[in-house]
């Protein structure tokens, strides 16, 4: 990246945070959202795929049919229809993914279906401000881009660690830590992984903050 | 108890723990020395690690995590793979002890919470046991002499053929080094006369292990003396009442604080051994009696069901004797600091100081430099 680039993210962090959801604002490991399905069904990268599609096709439709018909509604009654939206449009979802992935859905048992309650996908209702159609999209879809990185990297560890293998191939051929396909494991490597991960922003905001101070020092010097 | 007696308490027990690693070797050779080496080496090079990415000096006069190590590796039996002992120990170690502040400050048993990482894993290696003087592959760990321990014999409703003696001696199909009752209770001696350790929880431990078992025997017909002694002689009761119940750290520090710890540790083992899944009841129970460690002693102190002092009401006698608020601001009137004040402040003190958590910028120090120069005149 550009020094240039770096000057413009420190003058605008708080937009970056809030755009760059895969990594500055990760749903997962940083504002801990949906951690119940990962912690208890994301055992091995193919649950992990199962649970990333079932987000893709949920998330992004309901927060859009949501900023369509909530815009002047109040508080309690949106705090019963983003559920109830979510739920309809689960049903839809569910029956695809059934339709075409067969009885591999049925793994994921009710983790799949708490999806509809899962502040992932509802928390926009305590948003006051009202959300453009084309912006509930974009967002939805960062979101879930956040959410698939951070899925796909704790089912990938825990089925390294469990099993020894990674999307089925065979890398140890021995579990190093078993203990991870069960959910006190998955709650131990979560919490690891969302350590690491706040290390990572932490370090990413200094090397930004540094290079802004170190531009505009020059910038300085120059004139 | 101090951080000296706590330096000298987890020597004295690594001490304590040498005869029983000498027995082990004699039974079942010098793969004992190998296993307890290693698990020492682990639980230093996570030490050493972990300091190292804190950025903070390494203090090596903490034995806790080597002690740990030596008695989870100790419960465990000989031909145990490698790879288990030092998964365990870094899991016990790094999440145990160092995510939870470190020295003198972690929650959790860390033997105890090592042995449940341990059994939860690999419970197919790690609840078996080995006969005596069979051969032991060094590296491997192969063996013949591989069998059911007799913990889980009693488990699954059977009765043991030791003798009595066999028990005592450890002579008898199990663990490296938890198994020899008499050398834990010569040691279990020593160590109370020495006074490194209490006889609260052992003995409040080991008598209510005593009445459940007796008031409950495991084994249908069977004299009730003979299953006690099966229950007490076998496992590791003994042991976890000398070496993990005596942990200052995870313990509490009042005598009667201690009886109780002891007696819930007891009644929740017995529980765990008579319903739990595994044989190991005692480490799950210290865990779980590691969290209530804190309500234990405010329980025996009186203080747990004590609600807060409320202030009294003032009667008006004392209202009007109170000063009000705009006299109190008349006869005092805080003034603010400085960047000067708090600078000489600093320079006088600067000895006592270790970190500074403020930045003061060259313009910020010309400008308190302009305003305590002005305030100077101003007093003349």
């Amino acid at each position: 990246m550009k020094n240039k680039n770096y000057s413009l993210i420190y003058s605008n962090w708080d937009e970056t945070v809030r755009r760059r959801k895969v990594f500055l604002s990760n749903p997962v490991f940083i504002k801990g959202l949906a951690l119940a399905p990962l912690v208890v069904a994301a055992t091995s990268v193919k649950n992990g795929l199962l649970l990333c599609i079932a987000v893709l096709f949920l998330l992004t439709p309901t927060r859009f049919v949501t900023s369509l018909i909530t815009r002047r509604m109040s508080m309690p009654l949106k705090t019963f229809f983003y559920p109830f939206v979510s739920a309809i449009v689960f049903a839809f979802v569910y029956y695809f993914m059934y339709k075409y992935l067969g009885t591999q859905v049925l793994m994921l048992g009710v983790y799949l279906p708490i999806l509809i309650v899962d502040p992932l996908v509802v928390k926009n209702f305590e948003k006051t401000r009202k959300e453009e159609a084309l912006y509930s999209i974009i967002n939805g879809l960062r979101n879930t881009a956040g959410f698939a990185v951070a899925c796909l990297i704790v089912s990938a560890v825990r089925e390294f660690l469990a099993f020894g293998t990674v999307a089925g191939f065979k890398i140890l051929g021995v579990g190093i830590l078993p203990m991870a396909q069960y959910s006190f494991g998955g709650f131990l490597i979560v919490g690891i992984l969302c350590a690491v991960w706040a290390q990572m922003v932490k370090n990413y905001k200094h090397k930004v903050e540094v290079e802004a101070l170190h531009n505009e020092r020059f910038a300085d010097n120059d004139n | 108890m101090t951080n000296i007696q706590r330096k000298n308490h987890d020597k004295y027990m690594l001490i304590a723990t040498l005869p029983l690693i000498f027995c082990g070797t004699v039974l079942y050779g010098a793969r004992v020395l190998l296993l307890c080496a290693i698990a020492i080496a682990t639980a230093k090079v996570v030490d050493v690690v972990v300091s190292m990415v804190r950025h903070e000096a390494f203090d090596s006069t903490d034995h806790s995590s080597e002690l740990s190590a030596v008695v989870f590796c100790l419960m465990l039996p000989v031909n145990v793979p490698i790879y288990v002992i030092v998964v365990s120990v870094l899991m016990a170690v790094l999440v145990g002890k160092h995510f939870f502040g470190g020295k003198d400050v972690y929650p959790f048993n860390l033997a105890a919470l090592a042995m449940c990482c341990a059994a939860v894993n690999w419970s197919d290696k790690v609840f078996v046991a080995v006969t005596p003087f069979s051969k032991v592959d060094l590296w491997s760990g192969y063996t013949t002499g591989a069998t059911v321990t007799t913990a889980g014999i009693v488990k699954a409703g059977g009765v043991p053929t030791h003798t009595t003696m066999d028990l005592l001696l450890g002579n008898h199909p199990g663990s490296m080094g938890s198994d020899f009752v008499l050398v834990i209770i010569a040691t279990a001696l020593f160590l109370l006369i020495t006074k490194k350790i209490t006889w609260h929880i052992p003995v409040s431990f080991l008598a209510t292990c005593t009445a459940i078992a007796l008031a409950f025997p495991r084994i249908y017909g069977f004299p009730r003396l003979e299953s006690l002694q099966l229950e007490l002689l076998n496992g590791v009761v003994l042991f976890t009442a000398l070496f993990m119940l005596n942990e200052p750290t995870t313990t509490p520090h009042t005598p009667k604080a201690k009886i109780i710890y002891g007696i819930t540790v007891g009644v929740l083992g017995m529980a765990f051994r008579y319903v739990g899944g595994f044989e190991l009841g005692s480490c799950f129970a210290l865990l779980l009696v590691n969290t209530l460690d804190g309500v234990i002693e405010r329980f025996a102190d009186g203080t747990l069901f004590e609600k807060k002092a409320q202030k009294p009401k003032a009667t008006k006698t004392e209202k009007q004797s109170q000063p009000k608020e705009e006299n109190l601001k008349k006869t005092y009137k805080a003034q603010p600091k400085g960047t000067m004040d708090i600078i000489s402040e600093a320079e006088d003190n600067i000895d006592e100081v270790l970190y500074s958590t403020r930045t003061i910028s060259l313009d910020e120090i010309r400008r308190a430099e302009a305003e305590h120069n002005a305030r100077q005149k101003g007093d003349k």
